[in-house]
């Protein structure tokens, strides 16, 4: 940054030599005047020495990326930060289950079968236990079960109905015996 | 999954490096480095884990593996009673996960017992590798290519085979 700086320092007297000379010789050599100025900005810059020349350096925005990465931070650690500070006191202060053997007699409760103490508070207030999911997977395919049971026998039953003919189901209305006409069957002759 | 309970399986044998007498007045490095460490590492590192242990030692509670109790099998199940069937089947697949456990562990114990031999290792193993052996072969038998569909009717069903398979050699030897 420095040499940048004594660098641009360097050209920007170098510059302002070329335009007194320039001034001087434009009579003697007109095609050695420096770049276009305004008439009459000879006089050199001084530049202090803490910054240098100050350059407007052209680059792509980058605006939107800081912005989208400060969002990203403050909404992450809003919730983040006081999520792991809990975990930690969690973990210090409380710790996790040691293993024993189960004591003679004693049914264990469900959520004493986890280690971390955050997994069994999970497991004991908002799970339910792996003893009524079972039993509830169980009544589940009781009821599918009766159900299948049933439809195979409907289906049976249909079947020997429709082949028997003397079950309640499959009788068609007939019309009466009495409104059809023997006429033409009434001699042997026709 | 819980750790391997047989430690004897991984004793180290007692090493035989003699005892060096001191010939010179250069204190060893290797006790300065130990000091070091252990007053700038060791020491607060080990004050911070007893105060951690302090604190979680005030409400101890304690965890218990599960035990479960055994179910009439898949073979003494009767046809069409499913609720039978579901739990013959989630007690295979709980034997299932036990076996592939115990598997895992001889694996384990092999590879312990190679780190710890060396270049004796095809020598001093052969007790661990032949137990690989053993322990494989009877889960390849039992489960294996099952498929990844396989539960407890396929696996009946091949065992039902192997037994066919074995009658069948018994009678051939027999003749």
């Amino acid at each position: 940054m420095a040499a940048m700086s004594l660098l641009l320092r360097a050209a920007a007297a170098w510059g302002a030599r070329r335009a007194v000379s320039g001034a001087a010789g434009a009579a003697r050599l007109p095609w050695l005047t420096g770049a276009a100025r305004l008439p009459g900005t000879v006089a050199p810059v001084r530049h202090s020495s803490s910054h240098g020349k100050r350059m407007f350096i052209i680059k792509a925005t980058s605006f939107y990326d800081t912005r989208f990465l400060n969002l990203l931070r403050f909404y992450v650690f809003l919730t983040g930060i006081p999520v792991a500070l809990f975990i930690t006191y969690v973990n210090i202060f409380i710790g996790e289950a040691e293993l024993a053997e189960i004591p003679e007699g004693y049914v264990p409760e469900y959520w004493e079968y986890y280690k971390h103490p955050i997994s069994r508070w999970i497991a004991r207030y908002l799970l339910d236990s792996p003893e009524k999911t079972y039993e509830k997977q169980m009544a589940l395919l009781d009821v599918e079960a009766k159900k299948t049971e049933l439809r195979l026998m409907e289906l049976e039953a249909r079947r020997l109905m429709r082949h028997r003919g003397d079950g309640p189901w499959y009788h068609y209305e007939t019309p009466d015996k009495n409104l059809v006409d023997n006429s033409m069957k009434s001699t042997p002759d026709n | 999954m819980p750790k391997d309970p047989d430690w004897e399986a991984y004793k180290v044998p007692p090493t035989r490096t003699p005892v060096s007498e001191r010939i010179t007045s250069v204190p060893n490095p290797a006790t300065i480095f130990q000091t070091v460490f252990n007053y700038v590492v060791d020491a607060p590192v080990t004050f911070v884990r007893e105060w951690i242990e302090r604190q979680q030692a005030k409400n101890k509670f304690y965890y218990y593996h599960q035990k479960f109790r055994r179910v009439p099998d898949l073979s003494e199940c009767l046809e069409g009673d499913y609720l039978c069937f579901f739990e013959a089947e989630a007690q295979w697949r709980r034997d299932r996960m036990v076996d592939q456990q115990i598997v895992e562990i001889m694996r384990e114990r092999l590879g312990a017992c190679k780190q710890r031999e060396g270049p004796n290792a095809f020598q001093n193993c052969a007790k661990e590798m032949e137990q690989l052996v053993q322990v494989t072969k009877a889960y390849q038998d039992r489960y294996g290519d099952l498929g990844v569909h396989g539960n407890a009717r396929t696996c009946l069903m091949k065992q039902k085979h192997r037994m066919m398979e074995e009658r069948k050699a018994q009678a051939n030897a027999s003749q």
